[in-house]
């Protein structure tokens, strides 16, 4: 460490993040230092405009390494005359995403990039709009920046409603990256598909039935989020963190609420934590036999499907009861949480020990059908390598054979009091996620029970005071998909500057090409279902 | 779930509406036009076999061609707005279009944000709403009866 240290320009440390700001020569140096020589995991990346409070944008990369519970953060400091950082991506090549998404919403460009197109924002969108700069705002339908100065309409076609039976194409199509060769032909699909799921567009380039090359083009539900959260203000911030990911919103919610309190400097009280690490473990629990479920429909297993819904369908009723939100929304507050949900004790008892028996019976029906664990064996491999380097989080890094869980690795809530292990399988095929999603659902069920075993101090919730001004904190969660982190900043008012957020489907939705290579167009159905991702999550 | 006979006797009522307006089915497209998953999941939990919508002769269909309702979720993100209308082009007449969850009905939450347009009835007409964040499964159905209500007086 002393190497990145040395050259340093400022370091600041608080609880468990470590800042550390560099020049622009040594930023990149720093990054690959602590990936090749740490064996550092880049948790997230993302810009700030600061420029209110000393009139610079910072680029911010969190890493963390095995076996320390610590969060370094590499900062790097840019004027806006000189708005161009150096990329990480051919060292790092998790970060990707993070610079072109820092490119497409701050119009800071990451020199070097080897795919500079456009990722968040597509042609709806004019050039030269960075929407999270704080001098752009979108008025009247319209883009503006500074004091006035009208940048762009959007008087386009696209937005004249009445002439709908017109709708022109957009005006300048994406450029997908292209596949040519004999036998080889396209499959464009989406953004609407067949069955009830999120809005997506997948170009397949196929030989016959095998895919070749795959490439997704998300972010069609992009919905501001980010910005969205500078205008709500904190408090209600909760209320959009419950609604990023509709099957993670605990999880996100949590995680949004832990960086305000760390922020605030605000100790929730054990009655508060074991209620959120108790409600986390039901909401795992809910997506992982929900998901082993939804595998069934991949391959056409109609029994498996239907009774992995009904099993489903009873812990959501079950969240009804505890939380007046099939989806846990409306328990968590900054300081703790609004609703007494270890009062319920008994019900939670009684619907477990039902389920958890309903839900062995349908493993153990599962793992008996013959032809539907020979479609979910060696189908949508992916590679310890390549999860590693695209920086996969959650079931999927974890079937690859990679030991990483925020819960063991950066513990918060009551996790260190809790006895579990990470668990990993090696071959990162279908049937390792299935399996890994089974064995977690087990461990979160014993979980419950110990949890529910003892009684914990304090209030459900503590007083917030005043935002302090200008300050920042992370936040995080190990949600059913992975890693969540949220990255909070306040201005001089107490309203907030700055919210990052990054959902594991942001990090895990690029591995999918690598995994659906080689297998057949039928297939991929059953192979995204294994990864269950967020299209909202990743589109924000 | 326990359903109340009051309750039964209204489930009856949208068969026979059914039954009598889209000849014994109603096919629904359903559209995410920007919504978090949780209206979507709702929709999924309708077929399972707790609520198992296929019993009142009203399923989900795999395109716009083959439907009689678009049910729209989601405030309607720019970035959707296109495939929105086109889907909605592409639904034969006469087809009803419901509007599902409070960010349908006028970009909820999300109202104000710079990426959304304001609600599924800025971009193609609907029909009816049905409230919730998101509404739970025993509420959309609800709401498609409320607007069968509304076709048939």
């Amino acid at each position: 460490m002393e190497k990145i240290l040395n050259k340093a320009l400022k370091t600041s440390e608080r609880l468990n993040e470590f800042y550390i700001e560099t020049s622009k020569i040594d930023f990149k140096n720093a990054c690959v230092y602590l990936v090749e020589k740490k064996q550092a995991l880049l948790r997230l990346m993302f810009a700030a405009d600061e420029r209110e409070i000393d009139n610079v944008f910072r680029i911010y990369s969190v890493f963390s390494v095995p076996g320390i519970n610590k969060l370094y953060i590499i900062v790097l400091s840019l004027h806006e005359d000189d708005a161009e950082f150096p990329s990480i991506t051919h060292l790092i090549p998790s970060a990707h995403w993070y610079e072109r998404e820092i490119n497409d919403m701050f119009g800071l460009t990451p020199n070097g990039h080897p795919d500079p197109r456009r990722l968040v924002l597509h042609d709806e969108f004019p050039a030269g709009v960075y929407p999270l700069r704080k001098d752009y705002r979108f008025k009247n339908g319209g883009w503006f920046k500074g004091q006035g100065e009208r940048i762009s309409s959007q008087e386009s076609a696209m937005s004249d409603k009445k002439e709908l039976a017109a709708c022109p194409l957009p005006l300048a199509p994406y450029k997908f990256m292209q596949v040519e060769g004999e036998g080889i032909y396209e499959i464009p699909v989406g953004p609407v598909h067949a069955g009830i799921i999120e809005p997506g567009h997948f170009r397949f380039s196929a030989v016959g039935e095998t895919i070749f090359f795959l490439e997704p083009r998300l972010f069609y539900t992009h919905k501001g989020t980010e910005k969205h959260f500078e205008r709500l203000g904190f408090a209600d911030g909760v209320k959009l963190a419950e609604r990023v990911s509709g099957t993670s919103s605990f999880s996100h919610s949590s995680a949004y609420c832990m960086a305000v309190e760390r922020m605030a400097g605000l100790e929730i009280t054990e009655n508060a934590q074991a209620i959120r690490t108790l409600l986390l473990e039901l909401e795992r629990l809910y997506n992982h036999i929900g998901d082993i479920g939804n595998i069934c429909a991949g391959t056409g297993l109609a029994v498996g499907y239907a009774k992995g819904a009904v099993i489903k369908e009873q812990l959501m009723q079950l969240n009804e009861r505890l939380a007046g939100s099939r989806y846990l929304r409306g328990v968590n507050t900054i300081g703790g949480v609004a609703k007494d949900i270890l009062q319920h004790r008994d019900d939670i008892l009684s619907a477990i020990e039902i389920i958890t028996k309903d839900y062995k019976k349908l493993m153990k029906l599962l793992l008996g059908a013959i032809s539907h664990v020979e479609r979910l064996e060696n189908t949508g491999r992916l590679s310890r390598d390549i999860a590693l380097k695209l920086g996969a989080t959650g079931i999927t890094a974890r079937a690859s054979g990679i030991n990483d869980d925020l819960r063991k690795s950066h513990p918060h809530l009551l996790y260190d009091r809790l006895e579990f292990e990470v668990h990993t399988m090696a071959k990162g095929d279908v049937f390792s996620r299935m399996m890994l999603r089974a064995e977690e659902a087990e461990c979160s069920i014993s979980m419950i029970n110990t949890l529910l075993e003892t009684s914990y101090r304090g209030d459900l919730a503590v007083k917030v005071n005043n935002i302090p001004e200008c300050s920042s904190a992370l936040g995080y969660t190990e949600s059913p998909r992975g890693s969540v982190f949220y990255w909070v900043m306040s201005d001089k008012n107490g309203m907030p500057l700055r919210v990052k957020l990054r959902s594991p489907s942001f990090c895990n939705w690029p591995v999918v090409p690598f995994a659906v290579h080689g297998n057949i167009v039928p297939d991929f159905p059953l192979c995204n279902k294994s990864f269950n991702l967020s299209y909202s999550g990743c589109d924000m | 779930m326990k359903i109340s006979p009051e309750e039964v006797l209204q489930f009856t009522g949208l068969q026979k509406k059914i039954d009598k307006i889209f000849s014994r089915s109603l096919r629904i497209r359903q559209v995410d036009a920007g919504s978090c998953n949780a209206c979507e999941w709702e929709c999924t939990a309708l077929t399972n076999p707790v609520y198992d919508i296929q019993r009142f002769g009203i399923d989900f269909v795999a395109s716009p061609r083959h439907a009689d309702l678009l049910l729209v979720t989601g405030p309607v993100s720019r970035q959707m707005e296109f495939a929105l209308k086109k889907t909605y082009l592409a639904a034969p007449e006469p087809k009803l279009v419901i509007a599902c969850g409070d960010c349908a009905l006028d970009g909820g939450i999300y109202k104000g944000s710079y990426a959304i347009t304001n609600g599924v009835a800025s971009i193609v007409p609907v029909d009816a709403y049905i409230p919730g964040c998101p509404p739970a499964p025993a509420q959309i159905i609800n709401g498609l009866m409320e607007l069968l209500k509304k076709i048939c007086g």
